[in-house]
């Protein structure tokens, strides 16, 4: 018995001491030319895809995934953050990206495993030790989930590696062969806006995506610093936001608010229903004394006196847009500038019932400036 | 024994302080306030001399005389001062008691006031006659005086209580049911109401300002208060009242005769002939209006107004100049 613990302890210390040379005179070789040890790799895959089987969502916290609004609106962000490690359908890696250890999967091979509820909780949570990141913000699913709805397009094929914005050849983005003070934003803009929120900033009538040919540059710079600090948050749009200066935020503040109006007569209303629109806008003008609702024209408009540049108008924005957001609003989870304050007063008595008459309403509006 | 008597008097001299003043009920400037003084009165004089009685014999018989009383007297002691005399002393205090409560139920006449506890502050409203189109105020109650005024109550969300110490009696407001009060002034001046149900984060800070008027200057007064806000009268002012829409004040304030409806908040429309702003909590004058807007919860915790901090100072100054002048 002795014995048996003199060469246990023996052994301990040994270990330890080889423990302490290998971690602390650097001998282990991180290098990623190196692979792993063998077997290595299949320990980390294996544990990978256990824990994502373990943690996904249920099935039925699934949310549909077909519209093709949605799957747009994912696709945008996929080309901005993701494309470079896993490619658009149809093309090839680039060769840093392969260069990685995990190499990260080819996109088509990346959702062949996995069903939608798998999909998303890796997009959320990212993979320890692998390269792959954690979205962003923890608070919005939603757009997580547009992502996936991408992704899940890709697996069934539909998919392919066409881009979603036709990439206006050189000098045909507004501004960029215009005055000089205003072309590098248009840069900024090809390079991180233009996917999602399209030219002119109409988002091509995408139901998810804010228009922002309607919004003041003082309300858009006030976003994006607001995105860029976190104080509101969006995996899709702090990604964006987070390398912006603060002249290029002013820079493409301008920018989009000098666009052309020449989309603004565009304007989808989609099915509405006149009951829902009208209880909308009794709503919006008059809100509700009882229910301490304050009225939403007095910032939002319509009015007919100006109205702080810091509010921005929601005429014409989509019914789907107004409405998500208005539910992230009374979840408490959505941020924003400076002026939230008020509306974190304004939306706790607004019910569901009342949220879907006034996104009605709004949608039902002419987009004006 | 001196000392002690000199110790003691400011204390009791702060006490009975406390007794006067425009928030007490035993200084009354009402019908049924004095008559719920002399209530205090009574009853506080009768309770006095019980105990100095009680008190009195118990020191009799365990310190100046203490042997044993003849069974006869023992018992007309306990039979008379046990039963017989509180029977018929409680029976004429609760008689007295019931007596006033009738008056104190009577309806009042003319313009009826309806008022509402918010969270935290008092919506009120004037219906001329019924069925009138009533004129919204808001913080501040105006009387006319030696006239009975019927008030009826409600509240918004929260539980409430209408109390004027110095006009009458105290009712509890509920959210979906009517109560109601009136009240009697008989002194013109300016009295102190306060919320006296514990209601939430800034019910200490629910207050309102009782005006009592002579009844003519009601009349006139309440004339004024039925008119749209009057015109900004300087540049300034004007300037403020285009930042008070821009700013998007008018989704939770109304100024009748402008584009501001809001129905949430307290109506402005004559915000600046008030007493005081906030619930009584602050002076109504231009300095307290910008400490306001840019300071409102940490004035008042738990208010629903958010702090304007965004606003510059010329913009808070012109935004004050026009509430001010909001007369």
């Amino acid at each position: 018995m002795r014995a048996f613990l003199k060469a246990t302890l023996v052994w301990a210390i040994l270990a330890a001491i080889g423990a302490v040379l290998v971690v602390g005179l650097g001998l282990y070789n991180v290098s990623a030319r190196q692979g792993h040890l063998p077997g290595v790799s299949w320990v980390l895959h294996t544990a990978y895809k256990n824990a994502v089987w373990l943690r996904a969502p249920s099935e039925e916290e699934v949310p549909d995934l077909t519209p093709p609004s949605l799957v747009d609106l994912g696709q945008g962000h996929y080309e901005n953050a993701c494309a470079f490690c896993h490619a658009m359908p149809g093309q090839s890696r680039a060769e840093t990206a392969l260069s990685m250890l995990p190499a990260p999967p080819h996109i088509t091979e990346a959702v062949a495993d996995w069903e939608p509820r798998h999909m998303f909780w890796i997009v959320k949570n990212g993979v320890k030790m692998s390269g792959m990141p954690a979205w962003p913000s923890q608070r919005r699913d939603d757009d997580v989930w547009a992502v996936v709805a991408f992704l899940t397009a890709v697996k069934r094929g539909e998919r392919h590696g066409e881009a979603q914005t036709e990439l206006p050849a050189g000098g045909d983005l507004a501004g960029e062969t215009g005055s000089l003070p205003l072309a590098p934003a248009a840069a900024v803009y090809r390079d991180q806006c233009l996917s999602c929120h399209g030219r002119d900033g109409f988002a091509g009538g995408n139901v998810f995506i804010p228009r922002l040919d309607t919004l003041p540059a003082a309300y858009v710079a006030a976003s994006l610093q607001a995105y860029r600090s976190g104080a509101r948050q969006s995996g899709i749009m702090q990604q964006a936001a987070s390398q912006l200066s603060d002249p290029q935020i002013a820079a493409l503040a301008a920018y989009i608010a000098n666009q052309s109006r020449d989309r603004l007569a565009e304007h989808e209303v989609g099915n509405l229903d006149p009951e829902l629109v009208s209880r909308g806008d009794v709503l919006a003008h008059g809100g509700d004394e009882k229910a301490n609702i304050p009225s939403c024209v007095s910032c939002h408009g319509p009015a007919s006196s100006p109205r702080s540049d810091h509010f921005p108008p929601l005429a014409g924005q989509s019914e789907v847009f107004l409405r998500d957001q208005l539910m992230l609003w009374k979840s408490g989870r959505r941020g924003g500038t400076d002026r939230a304050l008020m509306m974190h007063e304004a939306i706790p008595d607004l019910t569901k019932a009342d949220m879907l008459a006034l996104a009605q309403y709004y949608a039902s509006l002419p987009p004006s400036r | 024994m001196r000392g002690r008597a000199l110790r003691f008097s400011p204390v009791a001299l702060l006490l009975l302080a406390g007794c006067t003043g425009t928030q007490s009920a035993l200084d009354p400037a009402g019908k049924d306030a004095s008559v719920l003084a002399d209530l205090f009165w009574v009853l506080l004089i009768g309770a006095t001399v019980l105990w100095l009685a009680v008190n009195g014999l118990f020191f009799y018989v365990t310190r100046i005389e203490p042997r044993s009383l003849s069974r006869r007297l023992a018992e007309t002691l306990v039979i008379g001062g046990g039963i017989v005399f509180p029977f018929f002393l409680l029976s004429g205090l609760l008689a007295y008691a019931l007596s006033i409560m009738p008056d104190q139920r009577l309806e009042g006449t003319g313009v009826q006031i309806r008022v509402t506890g918010e969270q935290w502050w008092w919506r009120v409203e004037y219906i001329p006659e019924p069925g009138a189109e009533p004129i919204v105020a808001a913080n501040e109650i105006r009387l006319p005086v030696d006239h009975r005024t019927e008030i009826k109550l409600g509240a918004d969300k929260f539980i409430h209580s209408f109390w004027i110490p110095a006009l009458a009696g105290k009712m509890d407001m509920f959210p979906g049911r009517e109560t109601r009060l009136a009240v009697e002034p008989t002194k013109v001046g300016v009295y102190r109401g306060q919320c006296a149900e514990f209601c939430g984060e800034a019910h200490a800070l629910m207050a309102f300002q009782a005006v009592v008027m002579e009844q003519d200057e009601f009349a006139a007064w309440l004339e004024k208060e039925r008119q749209d806000a009057v015109m900004p009268a300087s540049d300034l002012a004007r300037q403020g009242e285009a930042i008070f829409l821009e700013e998007g004040c008018g989704a939770c304030h109304t100024v009748r005769g402008t584009e501001a409806r809001g129905p949430a908040g307290p109506d402005l429309t004559h915000v600046g002939s008030r007493l005081s702003l906030g619930a009584a909590v602050l002076p109504s004058d231009r300095e307290a209006f910008a400490d306001w807007v840019r300071h409102t919860k940490r004035i008042k915790p738990g208010v629903k107004m958010p702090p304007y901090v965004h606003l510059s100072d010329e913009k808070l100054s012109a935004l004050s100049a026009y509430l001010e002048g909001l007369k």
